[in-house]
């Protein structure tokens, strides 16, 4: 079993917590906001990926960097970390450009 | 179906989401959200996408049907896969908008939940506050 794209993945996570909380960007700003926003665009992201690959656009590819667990077929496990890593990427990033401006702007 | 096809399936649900959310901004809710710091978050996404599609499908996590691409690739990634990026820049922060429409510490009354915003914005939110907390 390849861990390494997990573990990457995790890794990056945990990465997007601790900035998360050092600067107040999205849970750390208002949880329930942030785990609708989350699980929203996660389930929206995954409805995404299963058109694509029951309409055969995409699927896995092969590799030894996966851990080979499946939750749909073609959707390996470690998809639902890279989309909930895109989704917190981005709201990090919203929150902390906001912040910024914010700081500049009052400055 | 080709991967632009689905991919505009899926950003109209997207651009609609987006549409209520800068409705609900032009009532003079307060959103919360700097429409500048959306941008910025799209130029880091787009960027980080091209990187990291890249590396991913170099070493095989994800593969596609040619036939089913329209051939235009940044590097060697389609470019059907930025759609993710710009989709997850304008969804979140539109549904972030959306949910924090009911003011808190302000009377409820507000009953329509949040996936409303269909013209009825004017008895949302304290049009007298200012963005800037």
């Amino acid at each position: 079993m390849g861990l390494l794209y997990l573990a990457a993945l995790l890794v990056s996570l945990a990465g997007m917590v601790v900035l998360d909380r050092g600067y107040s960007l999205f849970f750390w700003r208002d949880p329930r906001r942030a785990a609708i926003v989350l699980v929203v665009g996660v389930v929206f992201f995954l409805a995404w990926d299963v058109v694509g690959i029951t309409s055969g656009i995409f699927f896995r590819g092969q590799t030894e960097f996966m851990t080979g667990l499946l939750v749909f077929t073609e959707l390996p496990i470690e998809e639902i970390f890279f989309l909930t890593l895109l989704c917190y990427l981005t709201m990090n990033l919203v929150g902390a450009a906001g912040r910024l401006l914010e700081k500049r702007a009052t400055r | 179906m080709t991967y632009w096809a689905m991919n505009a399936v899926f950003l109209a649900i997207v651009a609609g989401v987006g549409i209520v959310a800068v409705a609900l901004a032009a009532t003079g809710f307060r959103t919360g959200v700097r429409w500048a710091s959306i941008g910025i978050a799209m130029g880091i996404v787009l960027v980080m996408t091209a990187i990291f599609d890249n590396v991913m499908i170099g070493v095989g996590l994800v593969a596609y049907d040619a036939d089913k691409i329209s051939g235009q690739f940044i590097g060697i990634a389609p470019l059907e896969d930025f759609a993710y990026a710009i989709a997850a820049v304008i969804l979140l922060p539109s549904l972030w908008i959306i949910l924090g429409r009911r003011p808190a510490g302000l009377g409820a009354g507000d009953a329509d939940g949040a996936g409303g915003g269909s013209g009825g914005g004017s008895a949302v939110g304290p049009t007298s506050r200012v963005d800037a907390s």
